[in-house]
């Protein structure tokens, strides 16, 4: 062992071990604790999301639904699909680097990659619609609409939950690109079979009425946190697009082998973890509405 | 005689090495670049000390315009701002990642017998990232500053306040990656680099200490990141969750804000109980009396400390079943501090007791922790603390925790390690007289403000009625004896840097694996890996240590 | 009444459940005591028997008893559970009220505080309540967080906007209270306090009456001008007069800076209390504060009130644009806030803290001085 200076000459080092370690195996053990503990972190960090959904869930559950409702399971169930097989391909990569097959490994990194990337498209997809139909919760980011002269935004007169679903009665007239909506049918279906919570019970009304704009704010909640949250999740994707790069480039120097696979089932851990977060915010989020309109309270 | 007469000779393990991680390299870039846990320690040093001035200054302006019941030295606007920067600058920037980041980066990897941590440049990116922070929090300060207070309640940091809530925010959220990446790479190290021989028990109290902190860190500081987002955003675009003229629930920010900063308490003095187990053990020349109690109950503590936040709550709103659930897990939380308080206190008991610098600040931490301690439970009971919350008995109990717990610690870590770190021993004389004046500078300070807040003076107030005039004058008399003790380290510190005289590898001849390597250390920690054969807090035959001959260097004369 | 000559230590016990907190307090002062003192001892003491007397010698070889963790778990937990339980106690008694509450309806905002009995009669910065009588405050914010804390009662609430919160106390003796504010709400936040009246209950009858001690509006002017708001500081002539001289001004043209001139009728007067940067008598400096925020519109009326009266002849013209004298159960403060009724407390649009607006007084009229 070397006792002067720090040269790599003296010691033998075997690819891949870094100079604080004494073998691959400490090694290996140091990078998996330290990426199951960023995990950890992780987890709370979407948490606070989470709980912020819970929290505002649980007050105004009919609101939710109803956004909830907009949301296209289609788009979103897809999404699902596409990110539990993402998470397919992306085992058999770190399984094809445990073997030290080198083109296999790179043929998957690349499916892994055009699943994530498809994954992206969807969501831009799905937020243009947003952006279509006035539901990105920040004023001015949304499509804006002259409409034609004499066109009314909403039919006068008509109270909010005689308002059908957006667009289909009249068209998108939005000249600020605000927040819209005019539809509060489900509260007022809540309130006529007695399941509105507490705050709903005031926090829907102004003057003993159900006031659509106090049911729409509530609504803007909910896309709030779905943007909030899905975006955080794109992010995350994102990254781990910016992951699998550097990871496809790393293979097809030829990096990987039986002994030496670590940074793959690494960055398999960080996929798997942006995978499952993804099925929690499916769910919570695409199929809420289904829950209270198909008679769940 | 003491420590410092016992180094001044020639020959035996004396001196500076002359290859050490200081001077291998020398280059700006050697520094910046560094993978070495030692010199990002000593850069994370020189960073938290700036911060601590800024802050320090904050909190000057506080004491002077405290002076008068009017507010007429600052314009009250003026004032939010200060004390809401001294609490930023404080907690964020010094108290948090003080010890573990300058001792707890540094002394890790050489306790447990390792050539570094684990992930190197991952503690490098963490530098970086408070770095940014930090500069970033400056930047926001000079543009205009922030007057929300360092807890942004809702909706006034979200929706009324005129100030740069969001520069501020941000760096307050990046900072938490920095501390972070330090919790993990801490977690990593101590379960996989710890040298053959050194099982868990026989581990340094410091080591739990960071370990259980690192828990803290990792789990709680998320939570308040995704808070601090959803504030910059929500005041960047008028949508959110915290405003209620848009649906929001300012309670909920109250909720999520808490879950990490009353854990974040724990960051700050769990560590600092580390070293204060390191001090009165090593000082006493005896084992620490219930070395496993004290492991367990750093633990539990960090642990528990996760279950409490809502006592922060009980006037709030919050339902006063759940304030129970609070207050009762509250009480419960305080029984491992006070177990160590006694385990402390009988590690003294027929122990070989030295008073130098270091131990005098341990000893001032078990006197003012055992008042913050106290003070706290006054806090917890809900029906006191419905008196008490948010006046200056919460502020005299923070700080005797925080300053009379952490920092005392630090400052006695500091000392302690000194030699350790830059082969140079201080002035013994100007370290025990600052150490006392900062002990009886910070009680005249704070004392005061417990009778305050039981009056009923309310805390954040520029201008407040009169009768409370005379015990906000003793209380900055105080502050500024205070602040003389604490700028006196930073001349005879830096001082012995230059004209310090050469420590030698083990000033204090004592057990630890860090005292078994050079001062400062080579740049891998040890000439050859250890292999630890010896328990925790061996000063008996089992240490190795050769005390006839240091006894015999000890009493020789001075030979120059 | 706090007395302000020696180093207070104690406020006054001026609520019912004041002694179960201090009660609580003084039982954790003895138990810190009980527990600080022999650990202090102890630490002195075995500093100095075991101080380190030959260099490097160790310690003995203790290391631990298992007899002694568990005593001093088991027994600071015990205690830890009686201070629980002592407090809880207290807080429940702090929250719930007994039943024969006589409600009080309170708004904060920045900067001040709205209060509103049930009988109509409002208040700014000032509640007056009978003794002896069990009073709770339900209370909201019209902008963000602030606390209507009471310490000489042992009691404080947070006000949250959006919801409302409540507070209770019975007051035991006349007199005095603060009041502050103790939630941190911006720029105001350490001004934003004022008085709790405790009266007797014939006292509190008088006052809710509309005549707090007997006077009719010139009076209370009087007492306004000379003590209450400090207006004869700048205005009472002598060596220190700053201000312009009000004897015999109503009626007359009054020369401004800047040229123009004015009729020093009532809305003058009341122009120069709440806004007297924008008309400068010519001569003087514009250094008189604004009173906007600080004065009921009662109040305003009486001063208008009081000036007439110092000039001669002029005090029977009522041309006050505000409404009549106050009456018991009226609305006497108009305003953009709720209906007298005691359940609308919809808060009107907050004032969202500009930067050097100390925040507004909805009692100004509007300007098209609808009345």
């Amino acid at each position: 062992m070397s006792t002067h200076g720090h040269s790599d000459k003296f010691v033998y080092h075997e690819p891949g071990l870094q100079h604080q370690f004494s073998d691959m195996e400490q090694q290996e053990e140091s990078v998996s604790i330290g990426m199951w503990m960023f995990l950890a972190q992780e987890i709370m960090f979407f948490g606070g999301l989470f709980t912020a959904y819970l929290v505002f869930r649980s007050k105004y559950p009919m609101a939710f639904a109803a956004g909830s409702n907009h949301l296209d399971a289609f788009w979103g169930g897809l999404n699902t699909i596409v990110l539990i097989v993402s998470s397919l391909t992306m085992a058999l990569t770190v399984y094809y680097a445990q073997k030290g097959n080198r083109n296999l490994q790179m043929l998957f990194i690349v499916l892994t990659m055009i699943f994530g990337a498809t994954f992206l498209g969807v969501k831009a997809i799905e937020y243009n619609d947003k952006f279509h139909h006035g539901l990105v919760p920040i004023a001015g980011l949304n499509k804006r609409e002259r409409g034609t002269a004499g066109a009314e935004q909403h039919p006068e007169g008509k109270p909010c939950w005689e308002v059908a679903e957006h667009g289909s009665e009249h068209e998108y007239v939005n000249p600020k690109g605000e927040f819209e909506w005019a539809d509060c049918s489900l509260a007022k279906m809540a309130q006529d079979e007695g399941y509105l919570t507490t705050a709903e019970k005031t926090g829907y009304f102004a003057n003993g009425e159900l006031d659509g704009n106090k049911f729409r704010d509530k609504v803007r909640i909910f896309y709030y946190l779905y943007f909030v949250m899905t975006g955080l999740h794109a992010l995350h994707m994102i990254i781990g697009l910016g992951l699998m790069a550097w990871l496809l480039w790393t293979a097809y120097r030829g990096y990987y082998n039986a002994d030496y696979y670590m940074p793959v089932e690494m960055s398999g851990l960080y996929w798997h973890f942006v995978d499952i977060v993804w099925i929690f915010l499916f769910p919570l989020l695409y199929l809420l509405g289904r829950h209270f309109t198909h008679g769940g309270h | 005689m003491n420590a410092q007469d016992a180094v001044l000779e020639t020959g035996y393990n004396s001196g500076i090495p002359p290859v050490n991680y200081l001077n291998i390299k020398t280059t700006l870039a050697s520094w910046l670049l560094t993978k070495d846990h030692k010199r990002i320690a000593i850069m994370y040093l020189i960073s938290v000390s700036v911060f601590f001035m800024i802050g320090g200054l904050f909190a000057a302006t506080i004491r002077l315009e405290l002076l008068t019941p009017a507010s007429d030295l600052l314009e009250t606007g003026t004032y939010n701002k200060v004390f809401t920067e001294h609490g930023i600058m404080m907690i964020f920037f010094f108290l948090i990642p003080s010890i573990p980041a300058v001792l707890g980066n540094f002394l890790i990897p050489i306790m447990i017998g390792a050539k570094d941590l684990a992930l190197p440049r991952i503690n490098l990116l963490s530098l970086y990232i408070y770095w940014t922070a930090g500069a970033l929090a400056l930047y926001g300060l000079m543009v205009g500053g922030v007057d929300t207070g360092w807890t942004f309640y809702t909706p006034y940091s979200t929706t009324f306040s005129n100030t740069y809530v969001m520069i501020v925010g941000l760096a307050i959220f990046i900072n938490g990656f920095s501390s972070i990446l330090t919790g993990l790479n801490f977690i990593v190290t101590i379960h996989t680099m710890r040298a053959p021989g050194m099982t868990w028990f026989r581990l340094p109290l410091f080591v739990w200490a960071h370990y259980a902190v690192s828990l803290v860190m990792i789990l709680g500081t998320p939570v308040v990141a995704i808070t601090v987002l959803l504030v910059a955003i929500e005041r960047v675009s008028r949508v959110g969750i915290f405003d209620p003229s848009i649906g929001g629930d300012p309670i909920l920010f109250q909720h999520l804000f808490w879950f990490y900063s009353h854990p974040a308490v724990y960051i700050m003095v769990l560590p600092g109980m580390g070293v204060v187990s390191e001090l009165i053990s090593n000082f006493s020349r005896k084992k620490i009396f219930g070395y496993e109690f004290i492991a367990f109950s750093s633990i539990a503590i960090a642990v528990f400390g996760f279950l409490v936040w809502g006592h922060h709550l009980f006037v709030s709103g919050q339902s006063p079943y759940a304030g129970m659930v609070f207050s009762f897990l509250t009480m419960v939380v305080a029984v491992p501090s006070a177990i160590k308080m006694f385990n402390w206190t009988a590690t003294l008991y027929k122990g070989s007791v030295s008073f130098d610098t270091p131990m005098l600040y341990g000893l001032g931490f078990m006197g003012l922790f055992l008042i913050g301690g106290l003070t706290g439970l006054f806090l917890g009971s809900m029906g006191l603390d419905v008196h008490l919350t948010d006046t200056y008995f919460v502020v005299a109990h923070f700080h005797y925790v925080m300053v009379g717990g952490q920092v005392i610690a630090y400052l006695g870590g500091i000392h302690y390690w000194w030699p350790k770190m830059t082969g140079r021993m201080y002035s013994e004389f100007w370290g025990k007289i600052s150490a006392m004046l900062v002990f009886v500078g910070f009680n005249l300070t704070f004392f005061p403000q417990f009778l305050l807040g039981y009056m009923g003076m309310p805390r954040r107030y520029a201008a407040y009625p009169p009768e409370f005039q005379v015990l906000n004058i003793f209380s900055t008399a105080g502050a500024s004896v205070l602040g003389i003790g604490m700028l006196m380290p930073v001349i005879y510190l830096l001082h012995s840097l230059k004209f310090g005289k050469p420590a030698g590898d083990n000033p204090w001849m004592l057990p630890g694996l860090e005292w078994r390597t050079t001062s400062p250390p080579p740049l891998e920690n040890f000439a050859t890996p250890p292999v630890v054969t010896w328990e925790a807090y061996e000063f008996g035959e089992g240490s190795g240590l050769d005390l006839e001959e240091a006894r015999r260097r000890a009493a020789a004369p001075a030979t120059l | 009444m706090q007395t302000t000559n020696w180093v207070p230590l104690f406020p006054e016990q001026a609520s019912t459940f004041a002694w179960q907190v201090d009660a609580l307090y003084f039982y954790l002062v003895a138990v810190s005591i009980a527990f600080s003192i022999p650990i202090v001892l102890a630490i002195f003491v075995f500093g100095m028997k075991y101080r380190e007397r030959e260099k490097y010698v160790s310690g003995a070889e203790i290391h631990g008893s298992m007899v002694l963790e568990t005593t001093w778990s088991i027994i600071p937990f015990i205690v830890s559970m009686t201070i629980f339980l002592g407090g809880a106690i207290v807080f429940f008694n702090q929250m719930t009220p007994p039943d024969d509450a006589m409600t009080v309806y309170v708004v904060g905002k920045q900067w001040m505080w709205k209060m509103q009995h049930e009988t109509g009669q409002r208040e700014i910065n000032e509640l007056h309540v009978p003794v002896n009588r069990t009073i709770k405050l339900t209370m909201t914010t019209e902008d963000v967080i602030h606390d209507f804390g009471l310490p000489e009662f042992r009691t404080k609430a947070d006000v949250v906007p959006g919801r409302y919160t409540y507070l209770w106390f019975n007051a035991t003796k006349p007199g005095k209270y603060h009041l502050f504010c103790q939630e941190y709400c911006g720029l105001n936040h350490s001004g934003m306090g004022g008085w709790v009246y405790v009266m007797e209950q014939r006292d509190y009858d008088n006052w809710l009456s509309g005549n707090a001690s007997g006077q009719t509006p010139v009076e209370m002017g009087k007492d306004l001008f000379e003590n209450k708001l400090g207006c004869a500081s700048c205005h009472a002539g002598g060596p220190q007069q700053r201000g312009a001289k009000l004897e015999g001004v109503y009626g007359t043209t009054v020369k401004l800076t800047g040229g123009g001139t004015v009729l020093a009728d009532d809305n003058y007067i009341r122009n120069s209390i709440l806004n007297p940067a924008s008309q400068v008598v010519e001569g003087y400096q514009p250094i008189m504060p604004t009173f906007k925020g600080q004065v009921t519109e009662e109040q305003l009326n009486a001063l208008v009130a009081y000036v007439k009266s110092l000039t001669p002849g002029a005090a029977t013209t009522s041309a006050a644009p505000a409404s009549a004298a106050p009456s018991a159960a009226s609305n006497t403060m108009g305003g953009n806030s709720a209906s007298g009724g005691a359940n609308s407390m919809t808060p009107p649009k907050a004032d969202r803290g500009k930067r050097d607006a100390p925040g507004s007084n909805p009692n100004t009229p509007s300007n098209s001085n609808t009345r």
